[in-house]
């Protein structure tokens, strides 16, 4: 039998591994493994700490003596004179070293999210979410963080440049303002634009202008990632174009096909939230529920399960790759993209059996499916509490299915809203028409504001060639990227935080975008550029703006006139507009059924091809962006690249391994990409992330990962390609973080299934009771805790609750804690080398089966330990406890001995190998928080819980009352962590207050401490994952 | 029998002796004087005025004039940062007043320019020091606590060494040092017979509710 088979030995504890390595050798006796994982456990030190190999004697010495003389010269020089430059004449608002926070609003294709912005001396250094905002209600993701990053990013195009030269911005305008009457001779015919999806108003009442300059002037839409088969799926199903929208609230059952809806879409946030907060047993309210005792905990388990199947969801997801949705699934089926809309048609057949007929032949074997039979009777038994949703990269059929079956089951979770985008019409399509009048001469002038479309264009659309015919392009994009080089006029885009615009959510909430800082680069917003074609050159975007809200206000005068109307707007950022009409359409199924009749499922043969959208990069626009490029891949844990990502089962029939070199070719097109060998991948198939291998000026971006884009076709956008895989005797050495600082498989992170059979769920939760605090008393006897002896005055005891049944391993929060606390980034080598700075980490672990794992994922940053390991070995009293709990690290005390890194159990100190922050070009030092230091090299540094947020609330609270001060209120100090988390999975405060949420939250039954056995007593506390697994699959 | 060959001379042992003692003895002296001279004010920098772009003389401002503190260092209780006056609270009085002063002329070429005075900063805290003056000031400790009687320097020097000892040392026993809030910015305020500074200050405490802290991430993150 082959090791890749068979199923994990029964043990009395659930079995969590890592990786394919760590999972073969569960079994093998730690002596005989020689390779990977165990190897790595075997070390003294952790990869990457002995980097003197190789020096001789003599060149020790050398170091050792140049590093004395240097400390001991630097440390005798006195400090050089600091200059302070005070404002001539100060802003109003402004009071140096006080931060303050604008509303902004960010859009991606098309959909905008507000955002607050924490602004330090006029440089924004922090993006949090609006709560005032409902695709946002105060979250924020990866893409909005790393706006912090973006603004700043050295690599931005700098300058306006006709035809490869510097020139003006000036000249620019005189051009167009030389040829307006050209143009307006035609009305404009031959002008054309070429912009992204955008529901903005701003951009709609700027076409109406551009309109009346020039009447026939047309706008064309593009985005790689569009929504076209959504709306052509709805008027497939309701005869008219419509913006399906989902209330995670209502939902119990869920059904998402190839769908990574927690991560996609316009409003993930809030589908996050919404989600998450069904993710757990039993509403959360007052009190929390009681601790099972022994005795009762047999009975209370069985009433328990049926108010939590009331209240918690239930996840089904079918995919072929392993999206960060696929891994919060209760059940997932591994299925080819291709093969989606036959399960979606099995489905439709089995809860509305009038329609079975017409859809088996689609259907095929499917409907006699385990899987499939299971959940359509799961979802039928739900009626209207049950969901069915779609992935965009399918075909508009299945998201008529979608619909169809969604109408059958009565749900009362999604509803039907007209789309708020100007253009509903953003695919392939659109572009493919665009090169046809191109290459036939009917246009003389095209303005490019999507994004970078010769780089996503599909690969048989030949788009950069029917670029060439036209012969004037404009361009502005913030690179100078692939496209920049076709065009005529290159001009730098304005970043979104320095552009006055706005946005718009699926459900037509507008939110202003104000500009935090004035363009670094010259950078010319997009208001400014649209306003040149409608001949008005010289206002401005901030008075277009103006105009435009003031043309939308119509006769209506707000209370206390416009300006007055427009500061309150501006200053909340979000403009509260009608309540969105929701339209009840009706589905026209015979017209449906007709056109499903002669479908049947393709036939993909060999492997197939699946492009997928990547989580970091996007679709490429994000590639610059060395923050989100560092990110761990929340599955593979792959920083800086994309891989081919494939079943163990598939590498082992192919004989290939993982990081081995392989060419993929589709329809002529090949290219290389390295093998990752990911469990729980769908068989027979290969998923690549698109928005890689870059080519164009951008220096961080360029060469990282393969471009998956040439594999692209119109036929085939996502998947149902078969690819032609060769060895290419190559290997590549991926940047991977997930076996570093590995927990030698210790029952860590915990999962409990409430609809397990009983004695599943009586030994899952003896392990969690295992790990809680009332075991370690038992275990130990009450000791004293740190607390008792060093009890500050206020007696504030700083602590935190992750729940991992919330927590989808999206990463935001690691961008949140990068951001507010100045980690740098270290590049793909120094990653390899075990150096990566990030002090919260997410750690995935897998658990049962390698083919179809289950995974849990578990955000790990410092726990803040009362008995800390890491104090007692510093030499230097570089780390010590504070009254208040928290182990505090002092950097400028640290010498970097490392004996705490080594010494901490839970692998959460991070070393400054190098200067990171030496390599810092120009404008990206300007990010920086100015209350958090910024660490040298031979420091050692760790999460402390957003000291510097707690230290500020606390002095802010304490001057009050005529300086007699008052005490901090629960949820009055949030760490970034906190703050950015869409699912509120992560809980912040004072254990001294029994009613503060944490407390709470630590009094829970699935609360535990991670490696209890150790007696660290952490002040973080870990809440088990809970499963909520259909019997009939279990 | 021949004397074995030495590879060193008798005396050498004496040599060795006398290196190794040296070694300890200068050892000892280098230790002994860091220690001093990193407390001394020839590396704390007390006491040295320092020359600024403007002759700004706060013994006529503060002295001559009974001009608050706050007038200029508007955010002192409000912020980390006292505040430094713009060049516009220069001018909101030197606009009437000595306009013509040949010693305002910088302050002149910075209001008409919009090109900001180039102040050289006096308390220079490390930067991985966090202090904040709100908090200090909100709970009683006087501005001539900490920068000394500045009614009296012509050009501002630095007070006390600013050293983490000279921190802690309040920290540790604060009520020496309060003082009621309305004399904050007295440069002359003395406690009033029978009562001591202990007595004051204890009472300050006691009505600001000031309890100091002593852990690392009170002013280090």
């Amino acid at each position: 039998m082959s090791s890749l088979d068979r199923k994990p030995p029964h043990t009395s504890r659930a079995r969590y591994w890592r990786s394919v390595e760590d999972f073969k050798s569960l079994d093998a006796p730690r002596e005989n493994a020689s390779h990977g994982y165990p190897e790595l456990v075997g070390r003294e030190f952790p990869v990457g700490a002995t980097e003197m190999d190789g020096a001789t004697r003599r060149d020790f010495l050398k170091l050792v003596g140049l590093t004395a003389a240097g400390t001991m010269a630097s440390g005798c020089m006195r400090n050089p004179p600091e200059r302070i430059l005070p404002y001539t004449r100060q802003p109003a608002d402004i009071r140096p070293g006080q931060p303050l926070h604008y509303a902004t609003s960010a859009a991606l294709d098309g959909f905008g999210i507000g955002l607050l912005v924490t602004s330090r001396e006029g440089r924004p250094i922090k993006i949090e979410g609006n709560p005032d905002h409902a695709s946002s209600l105060g979250a924020s993701g990866t893409f909005e963080q790393g706006l912090a990053y973006g603004v700043y990013d050295p690599q931005r195009g700098k300058s306006v440049k006709r035809a490869g030269q510097a020139a003006g911005w000036k000249s620019f305008l005189s051009e167009v303002k030389e040829r307006l009457p050209v143009w307006q001779k035609d009305g404009g015919e031959k002008v054309r634009f070429l912009d992204g999806p955008t529901a903005s108003p701003f951009d709609g009442w700027l076409r109406k202008q551009i309109a009346l300059a020039l009447p026939k002037a047309r706008f064309h839409t593009y985005a790689a990632v569009s929504r076209d088969a959504i709306y052509a799926g709805s008027e497939l199903a309701f005869g008219e174009a419509l913006e399906p929208r989902f209330d995670f609230d209502k939902a119990r059952v869920v059904l998402a096909l190839d769908d990574n809806f927690l991560e996609d879409g316009p409003d993930r946030l809030a589908v996050a939230r919404a989600f998450a907060a069904h993710r757990v047993p039993a509403p959360e309210v007052e009190g929390g529920p009681a601790h099972p005792t022994e005795g009762q905990a047999e009975h209370g388990h069985e009433e328990k399960g049926a108010s939590e199947s009331a209240w918690m969801n239930r996840l089904y997801v079918a995919e072929c790759g392993f999206s960060v949705t696929g891994a919060q699934a209760d059940h997932r089926l591994r299925v080819r993209g291709s093969e989606i809309i036959a399960v979606a048609a099995a489905v439709y057949a089995a809860v509305s059996p009038e329609g079975a007929g017409d859809v088996a032949a689609l259907a095929g074997t499917w409907s006699g499916h385990k899987w499939v039979k299971a959940v359509a009777k799961d979802l039928a038994a739900r009626g209207p509490q049950a969901v069915v949703t779609a992935g965009v990269r399918h075909p508009a059929e299945v998201h008529a299915l979608v619909a169809a079956i969604n109408v059958a089951l009565k749900s009362q979770v999604v509803t039907y809203q007209k789309p708020v985008l100007l253009d509903v019409k953003s695919g392939p399509s659109s572009l493919a028409e665009l090169g046809a009048a191109a290459i036939k001469g009917e246009i003389d002038t095209l303005v490019i504001t999507a994004w970078n479309p010769v780089y996503t264009a599909p690969v048989d659309l030949h788009f950069g060639e029917a670029l060439r015919k036209i012969p004037n392009v404009v361009y502005l994009g913030q690179f100078e990227d692939e496209t920049a080089p076709y065009a005529h006029w290159y001009l730098p885009a304005a970043h979104e935080l320095e552009s006055w615009g706005d946005s718009a959510n699926p459900d037509g909430v507008v939110a202003i975008q104000q500009p935090l800082i004035a363009p670094l680069f010259n950078g010319v917003q997009r208001g400014e550029l649209f306003g040149a074609f409608a001949d008005k050159v010289d206002r401005g975007a901030y008075q277009l703006l103006k105009e435009a809200h003031a043309a939308s206000l119509g006769d209506a005068a707000p209370a206390g006139g416009f300006e007055a109307w427009w500061e309150r707007t501006v200053q909340k950022g979000v403009l509260v507009t009608a309540a969105p009409v929701a339209v009840a359409p009706t589905l026209q199924s015979a017209k449906l059924l007709e056109r499903l009749r002669p479908l049947k499922p393709a036939a993909v043969a060999g492997i197939e091809l699946n492009l997928i959208v990547d989580n970091k990069v996007y679709d490429g626009r994000y590639g610059d962006n060395a923050w989100l490029q560092e990110l761990p891949e929340p599955l593979t844990k792959v920083v800086w690249g994309n891989t081919a990502i494939l079943s163990p089962k598939t590498a082992e029939r192919l004989g290939v391994e993982a990081e081995a070199i392989v060419s993929l070719e589709v329809g002529g097109q090949t290219i290389e990409a390295p093998i990752f060998v990911l469990p729980g991948h769908a068989d027979d198939a290969i998923s690549l992330a698109v928005g890689y291998g870059r080519s164009g000026a951008e220096a961080i971006a360029r060469g990282v990962g393969a471009n998956a884009y040439p594999l692209r076709s119109t036929t085939n956008p996502w998947f149902g390609a078969t690819v032609k895989l060769a060895l290419t005797g190559k290997k590549d050495r991926l940047g991977i973080t997930q076996e570093h600082w590995a927990m030698e498989g210790r029952p860590i992170a915990l999962t409990h299934d409430v609809t397990a059979p009983k004695e599943v769920q009586k030994r899952q939760l003896r392990l969690i009771e295992e790990q809680a605090p009332e075991h370690t008393i038992t275990m130990h006897g009450e000791q004293p805790s740190l607390e008792f002896t060093t009890q500050s005055a206020e007696g504030y005891r700083w602590a935190m609750a992750i729940d991992m049944s919330k927590c989808t391993g999206c990463n935001a929060c690691i961008l949140a804690c990068e951001s507010e606390n100045n980690i740098l980034i270290v590049g793909k080598d120094q990653v390899r080398r075990g150096r990566e700075m990030h002090w919260l980490r997410i750690d995935r672990y897998f658990e049962g089966d390698l083919a179809d794992p289950q995974v849990v994922s578990q955000p790990m940053a410092c726990v803040q330990c009362e008995k800390a390991p890491c104090e007692y070995v510093c030499p230097v009293n570089a780390t010590v406890h504070s009254d208040e709990g928290l182990n505090d690290m002092v950097y400028n005390r640290c010498v970097g001995t490392r004996y705490c890194a080594n010494n901490c159990p839970y692998k959460v100190r991070r070393f400054n190998y190098l200067n990171w922050h030496n390599n810092l070009q120009g404008t990206l030092e300007m990010k920086m928080n100015p209350d958090v230091t910024v660490r040298a090299r031979g420091v050692i540094e760790k999460c402390t819980y957003c000291v510097q947020r707690i230290e500020q609330a606390r002095i802010a609270t304490r001057i009050e009352n005529h300086g007699k001060g008052r005490m901090l209120n629960d949820g009055e100090v949030v760490t970034a962590c906190q703050q950015s988390c869409a699912s509120g999975a992560i809980t912040f405060g004072s254990l001294h207050d029994p009613k503060s949420e944490v407390s709470k939250k630590h009094k829970d039954e699935r609360a535990y401490q991670v490696l209890w056995e150790l007696n660290t007593r952490p002040r973080t506390r870990h809440l088990a994952k809970v499963r909520n697994l259909n019997p009939e699959l279990a | 029998m021949a004397t074995p060959h030495l590879l060193f001379p008798r005396w050498s042992n004496h040599l060795v002796r006398a290196i190794l003692g040296a070694v300890g003895i200068g050892g000892g002296l280098l230790v002994a004087f860091a220690f001093s001279y990193f407390r001394s004010p020839l590396f704390t920098r007390q006491n040295e005025p320092i020359d600024q772009p403007v002759e700004f003389d706060h013994r006529h401002h503060v002295r001559d004039h009974g001009i608050d503190c706050r007038f200029c260092h508007t955010t002192v209780e409000k912020g980390e940062s006292a505040g430094y006056p713009p060049t516009e609270v220069c001018g909101s009085c030197h606009g009437q007043v000595w306009n013509k002063s040949p010693y305002l002329s910088t302050i002149r070429a910075s209001l008409f320019t919009g090109k900001p005075l180039e102040w050289v900063r006096v308390n220079d805290l490390r930067d991985y020091v966090y202090f904040n003056h709100s908090i200090h000031v909100n709970k009683g400790v006087g501005c001539v606590t900490c920068h000394g009687r500045v009614d009296e320097m012509a050009a501002v020097h630095k007070f006390p060494p600013m050293n983490m000892g000279w921190c802690l040392d309040c920290h540790r026993n604060p009520t020496a040092n309060l003082r009621p809030r309305e004399f904050i910015t007295s440069m002359t305020w003395e406690p009033k017979a029978p009562e001591t500074a202990e007595s004051v200050g204890a009472a300050v405490a006691k009505q600001n509710n000031v309890h100091t802290r002593e852990s690392c991430s009170t002013c280090h993150r």
